[in-house]
């Protein structure tokens, strides 16, 4: 399954990547998140699957899956969202001050 | 000695305050003391008992970098022409600047160059020795850009840096390869392990780099087109820096050398090859100037040629020839340049074209400039000290050593043929100079000025200078044992001099002399018959134009190929850096067989997974597909969504619900911000656009998924986590493991993702609020 | 050694920044609050950085979870130097920003994010977890991407996103590296990992990590060929937060490079290090080539951060202690004439009212003491004694020489001479010349922007001409990273 999961992460990161290289703004946002969705699922998978009881410690059992990785998409995911949602309002706001969401358009002139 | 080198840099510290009453008193006064007690502090070591000495002081140690001044017989030439002239030249400066000038600037300028130049010749650290030498540079070209506001002054300026600090770095590298092979950084101990450093691998190398040093510094061919730009400077400074001193650096870097290298036939080759080369095109390029000043320079060029081509030589006679002819060249170009600035001064011009008979107008200066043009030209006359050394000169290449090379033996056959043509047109030029400035018809209606004789304070430097080159001419031996021997000693290792007479007999030496003043009086006499001869040779052709061209290339296409790149699109970056990392990491698995798959510890494959990791990918892949961009954001979602589903399979229901929380109010903000912008572009790809998209994109997620894999097909180690479910109840006091990791174990990392999300809001907050007005 | 100093230059500036946020509409007060604290940062840095001179290494391990499992935080020579460092900029900054920045971004949390960047600056360099250093990443980070679209000027707007979106990138592939790091060793603690590494057989999976990581390292280092999103908006800006940007945030990624590469990943330098003297190369001819072909001086200024990172990363690459003294040595400089360089820039920019260097001329007339400071600064840059620049090139030259790497060290003396060449433009073009009386000079203005880039020109001087004094520093921290068992040690051994 592991395999498979990392499949599933690799492509994740695909589609992110091709989001990102699209010239519309909104694409590339969407890109961003597939992205931190892939490296999510890379974590997990990282850590072994499906190996016991959730980490939440209870009389009786002895096996659980790996806690760090689960702690470190928790820290990670609240991470990308605080950047997800800075990078929103940022591309509102440059869309808006630029009128245009053509990343292509958003060159600018080297000697300015 | 260490005071001596740094008594002009802590003048400088004074200077601002001397020039407040410079309306009253000239700040040159000042600082004419400087350079004047450092030429007496030096000229008693002159002696026949003289020994070389060392002065240490500690600056770096721990890098080797330490302040040794050593004086040797070379060493002490050089001071005293650097002290000697250097009082003569601020004297005379104090006539040629006027107070209105930026005096300060100027003086500062020029202390900091004698500090410089000092500590060139008497360092014996090859670190300081590249400090100073570059500090030459720099007061260089800060004294040549005095003037700023003039055009040519800025562009000389700048080539001067550019070529002298391109030989500056250079020669750091030599230098930092012979401390890497001999562990020393002294000169005097890198020339007791010569045979380190003829041995090594790397001695075409160090000597390459070190000759770059010294060529570009003393203005050898083809770097000698910086010369005739720094012209632009003052006249003082010309006369000083750019014709007496700090372009006989290079001679010295070569002559300090030559201990090492003079057993290396290729030191013979470069050296004796690239002076006699150019003394012979500087000679011949000087008649074709116009400028009094640029005649003096190409002169300048021609005559260092000389004495790097007599270095390279290498013989006992020949080295002390050189040494003798640094003295000499010191005293009649000097004197020439000085005269060249009182009729710039006077006159208001320094077009040879449209002065002329001005020996009735300025005496004084015609009789300086004629004893000084003469002894340039080497005419055989017994007070003249130039033709002395250009008698050793011709006495020399006659007696170059053995030789083995092919090359070298050409050269050997060729170079007194050379040295005949290259001194026909110093003779030419000299009497070029002479005549043209003070002889024929007047023109004085062309000058801005009417010439009259300059103040007797200006004509004071000059006529010392020329009192030096008649006294040399009369008494041409009497310095040798006290002064010269000592200096020839330290460049080729062996007491010698030669006993300077006047007649020795019809030897090859005055024939060839007698050839020079012959052809040279010819030529001179025709030269209206024969100067079409420029427009063929160099024609069009020159080094400036190199030079320009390569500025100019370096402007154009640094900025075409820059700008080609980095063009701005974010697409272009992304693609590009995406696609190094994936090529590079790439070839590293392939190379290091990174790639490692095991089978034997994986959960078992079941289809609700499957189903839900094949919802996940569609998602994804789907926001891709979607034209309409509300359907994008949606099916994201869906991807998204798939994913806390993944981790409620997986054993990790915080995370799900947080994916699920997240995920939704992403989601959220997305058909928010969107849907308020006022127009979306609509898609337009190419097939091209796409594919590029998908290689770039299908390449680097293949990429990860094979690290992934072989990253965890290689679990070497028993991970930290177990420590965590052993002790997160007894000592984390908590069952929820994973938020006991997050607030207590890993507490630190929480803190500053809140911190994150806090910077995150702060910085939406003013995004949203500060909005600039137009033109802030 | 155990102790709380090594979470102070963290903990200080965190503690700043959220307190000034309280009061941001005070503008005059949050100013000279913003430069007292600055300066107890500053002196608490400097205490910090004397103890470890005198003590040795002092570690964290915070909330007393030993080591490897808890976070520890591992304040050797090497980050409390640079800690310092980056409180001396700070330092200048704060004070050079009243002069610079409108009144209505200092209101929006100009000081909040500018401690909270030193904050995560400091944060990456003491921490000795590799998690935790990606969480300090994200600290500096999103500080920058406020400090870079405050004020949402129009060309600022469009550059940061460009600037946002490809440090995002990166970011996602460290932490996806890290989880990679995790699944190999089983650790995240980096101590541990460069002990695990040394027993691992099979070690081609490792490289190719590694190599994943450099290259995170490497795109926020602005290393070849990834540095594309660095120049322009670098210039985009206040010259105060350009400075900041300039001094510490590709210092950091060098930091992180240096710090991987001689502690972790040090078990096939044929592969790595080699190909860092490669990109270094690129990097050195590029960026030089860059900073000639404008004519926008900040724009001249941000190119030539390139190169020097590429002075940085050859020393690492050819790896002996020389080398690395050398890159360190001018790590620190450059972090001190670079934050200059953009002051001084943006000072001139600020005064003239235009950083288009075709619109100036005879600036020296003026503006005298920042003309002499922009000449001095030229040859600090290209590496001219007795400059700081100098004594750091010559050790990674002289370290490359030694290990034979002829090639490279040659490349470095010519981008030298091109790197003068584009600043000295600048002095050539702009500051001689005939006295262009159109400008007219707010003297008090113009005063206030010098000091603080005086200051630090002063500071690189003092660098250079007292390198003896700041050597055995240097030296130590060279040994400590070429023996990587000094830094185990002292996480495990208490």
């Amino acid at each position: 399954m592991e395999i498979i999961m990392s499949v599933v992460a690799g492509v994740l990161f695909a589609a992110g990547i091709y989001n990102l290289l699209q010239k519309q703004l909104l694409r590339i946002v969407i890109g961003t998140v597939i992205l931190s969705n892939g490296a999510h699922l890379f974590i997990l998978t990282m850590g072994k699957l499906k190996r016991g009881a959730p980490p939440v410690l209870e009389y009786g059992i002895s096996d659980y899956a790996d806690p760090l990785p689960q702690a470190l998409i928790l820290t990670s995911i609240v991470i990308s969202f605080g950047l997800t949602s800075l990078l929103l309002v940022l591309s509102y706001r440059a869309a808006q001050e630029n009128n245009t969401d053509n990343m292509e358009k958003l060159r600018g002139n080297h000697d300015e | 000695m260490l005071f001596a080198v740094l008594l002009p840099l802590i003048l400088t510290l004074l200077i601002p305050f001397l020039s407040k009453v410079k309306d009253k008193v000239h700040t040159g006064i000042f600082v004419f003391f400087i350079p004047l007690g450092i030429f007496i502090f030096f000229v008693r070591f002159i002696g026949e008992g003289f020994s070389p000495e060392l002065e240490s002081y500690p600056w770096i140690p721990s890098l080797g970098i330490s302040l040794d001044f050593y004086l040797d017989g070379l060493s002490l030439l050089f001071v005293l022409l650097i002290s000697g002239i250097g009082a003569l030249v601020t004297l005379y400066s104090i006539f040629y600047l006027h107070k209105s000038e930026k005096l300060a600037h100027f003086y500062v300028y020029l202390l900091l160059f004698m500090t410089a130049m000092l500590g060139v010749v008497l360092s014996d650290n090859v670190y300081v020795l590249y400090t100073f030498w570059e500090l030459t540079s720099i007061s260089s070209f800060l004294l040549i850009g005095y003037w700023n506001h003039r055009e040519g002054s800025r562009y000389g300026a700048m080539k001067s840096m550019l070529i002298t600090v391109f030989g500056g770095l250079s020669m750091l590298g030599a230098f930092m390869l012979l401390h890497v092979i001999t562990g020393v950084t002294s000169v005097q101990q890198m020339i007791g392990s010569v045979d380190l450093i003829l041995s090594s691998d790397y001695l075409p190398l160090i000597l390459t780099l070190l000759l770059l040093g010294a060529f570009t510094k003393s203005a050898q061919f083809p770097f000698h087109i910086w010369l005739p730009d720094a012209m632009e400077a003052p006249t003082p400074v010309s006369a000083y820096l750019h014709s007496a001193t700090m372009v006989k650096a290079g001679i010295f870097l070569v002559a300090r050398f030559s201990p090492i290298f003079h057993g290396y036939e290729w030191f013979f080759i470069v050296v004796s090859g690239i002076g006699i080369i150019t003394l012979c095109w500087a000679s011949y390029m000087a008649v074709r100037q116009t400028d009094l000043k640029g005649i003096l320079a190409f002169s300048t060029v021609s005559q260092l040629g000389m004495i790097m081509a007599m270095l390279g030589f290498g013989t006992e006679a020949a080295v002390f020839a050189a040494v003798f002819h640094i003295l000499n060249h010191a005293t009649f170009k000097g004197s020439l340049f000085m005269i060249a600035g009182i009729i710039d001064h006077e006159s208001g011009t320094r077009d040879i074209r449209k002065l002329g008979g001005l020996m009735t107008l300025m005496p004084i200066s015609a009789t300086l400039a004629l004893f000084a043009s003469l002894s340039m030209a080497g005419v055989p006359l017994p007070f003249l000290n130039g033709f002395y050394s250009k008698e050793l000169f011709f006495e020399n290449s006659l007696h170059i050593g053995d030789t083995t090379l092919l090359i070298a033996s050409v050269m050997k056959q060729a170079i007194p043929y050379l040295a005949v043509f290259g001194s026909i047109f110093t003779f030419v030029y000299s009497m070029y100079f002479l005549f043209g400035t003070f002889t024929g018809k007047q023109k004085l209606e062309q000058l801005p000025k009417k010439p009259h004789e300059a103040p007797i304070g200006m004509l004071i430097a000059p006529a010392i200078l020329v009192f030096g080159v008649i006294f040399i001419g009369l008494f041409p031996n009497l310095f040798n044992e006290t002064f010269l021997a000592h200096a020839a000693e330290a460049i080729s290792g062996v007491k010698t001099h030669e006993h300077i007479v006047y007649w020795h007999g019809l030897k090859p030496a005055f024939y060839m002399s007698l050839i020079v003043v012959a052809f040279g009086t010819i030529l001179y006499l025709f030269r209206e018959k024969w100067w079409n001869i420029y427009k063929t040779i160099p024609g069009d052709l020159s080094f400036n134009r190199v030079y320009n061209r390569t500025l100019k290339g370096l402007d154009v296409y640094t900025s075409k190929l820059t700008k080609g790149y980095m063009n701005g699109s974010l697409r272009r970056y992304t693609a590009l850096i995406i696609s190094t990392i994936f090529i590079v990491t790439g070839l590293v698995m392939a190379g290091t067989n990174g790639f490692t798959f095991k089978t034997d510890d994986l959960a078992p494959i079941t289809l609700p997974e499957i189903f839900v990791g094949i919802m996940v990918i569609a998602g994804a892949v789907g926001t891709i597909l979607a034209k309409n961009n509300v359907a994008a954001i949606i099916i994201l979602g869906v991807s998204g969504y798939g994913q806390a589903l993944l981790f409620v399979f997986y054993r990790a229901p915080d995370l799900a619900l947080t994916q699920l929380v997240i995920e939704t109010i992403t989601v959220a903000l997305l058909l928010l911000c969107f849907h308020h912008l006022p127009q979306l572009s609509r898609r337009t790809e190419g097939t091209g656009f796409r594919l590029t998209n998908a290689v770039i994109a299908v390449g680097f997620g293949t990429l990860m998924t094979l690290i992934g894999i072989s990253a965890h097909s290689s679990k070497w180690f028993a991970t930290i986590s177990d420590y965590f479910l052993e002790t997160s109840h007894d000592l984390g006091g908590g069952d929820n493991v994973v938020n006991v990791i997050l607030v207590d174990m890993r507490g630190l990392d929480t803190l500053f993702e809140i911190t994150v999300l806090g910077i995150a809001a702060f910085s939406i907050y003013s995004l949203i609020k500060l909005r600039s007005k137009e033109g802030e | 050694m155990m102790s709380n100093l090594a979470v102070l230059p963290i903990i200080i500036p965190l503690v700043s920044g959220i307190l000034l946020a309280f009061f941001h509409t005070k503008t005059p007060f949050v100013r000279h609050a913003a430069k007292l604290l600055s300066v107890i940062s500053t002196g608490v840095a400097a205490y910090v950085f004397y103890y470890v001179v005198q003590n040795g290494t002092v570690t964290l391990e915070t909330g007393g979870w030993e080591a490897p499992y808890g976070i520890v935080l591992v304040a050797d020579l090497l980050a409390v130097t640079l800690v310092l460092t980056t409180n001396v900029i700070g330092l200048a900054c704060v004070f050079y920003a009243p002069y610079s920045l409108t009144e209505q971004k200092e209101r929006y949390y100009f000081y909040t994010f500018f401690f909270l960047l030193i904050t995560g600056v400091s944060g990456a360099f003491l921490t000795g977890d590799l998690f935790n250093l990606f969480v300090f990443f994200e600290v500096l980070l999103m500080a920058s991407y406020a400090l870079i679209t405050l004020g949402g000027e129009k060309v600022q707007l469009r550059e940061s996103i460009k600037y946002v979106l490809v440090n995002l990138f990166s970011s996602i592939v460290f932490v996806t590296t890290v989880a990679f790091l995790y699944s190999v060793l089983g650790t995240v603690n980096m101590a541990q990992m460069a002990e695990r590494v040394q027993e691992v057989e099979q070690q081609g999976i490792l490289t190719t990590i590694g190599i994943l990581l450099f290259f995170v390292f490497a795109t926020k280092a602005a290393l070849f060929p990834l540095y594309y999103w660095l120049p322009k908006p670098y210039t985009v800006p206040n010259p105060v937060v350009s400075a900041m940007f300039a001094a510490l945030l590709t210092k950091v990624g060098v930091y992180s490079i240096i710090r991987m590469f001689t502690l972790v990943f040090i078990h096939d330098t044929t592969v790595t290090h080699e190909l860092f003297i490669w990109i270094a190369g690129f990097t050195l001819v590029f960026g030089a080539i860059g900073a000639l072909s404008t004519n926008n001086i900040k724009l001249v200024i941000a190119y030539n951060i390139i190169p020097a990172v590429g002075f940085m990363v050859m020393g690492i690459g050819i790896y002996n202690k020389t080398a690395l003294s050398g890159s360190v040595y001018y790590m620190i400089s450059d972090m001190i004439i670079k934050a200059a360089l953009f002051l001084l820039a943006g000072a001139v920019a600020h005064i003239v009212g235009t950083s288009d260097l075709r619109k100036m001329k005879g600036l020296i007339h003026q503006l005298p003491l920042l003309g002499w400071l922009l000449f001095i600064s030229a040859f600090v840059l290209a590496g001219v004694p007795p400059f700081s620049g100098f004594i750091g090139k010559l050790m990674i030259m002289q370290g490359g020489f030694a290990d034979g790497e002829i090639a490279i060290v040659i490349i470095g003396l010519l981008s030298s001479l091109l790197i003068l060449y584009s600043i000295m433009k600048i002095f050539v073009r702009g500051f001689w010349g005939e006295k262009d009386e159109n400008i007219v000079i707010d003297r008090k203005t113009a005063t206030a922007l010098t000091w603080p880039v005086a200051f630090l020109v002063f500071l690189t001087v003092l660098l250079g001409i007292g390198a003896e004094i700041f050597y055995p520093v240097i030296d130590n921290i060279s040994n400590q990273l070429m023996n990587p068992e000094i830094y185990i040690d002292s996480v495990f051994k208490e």
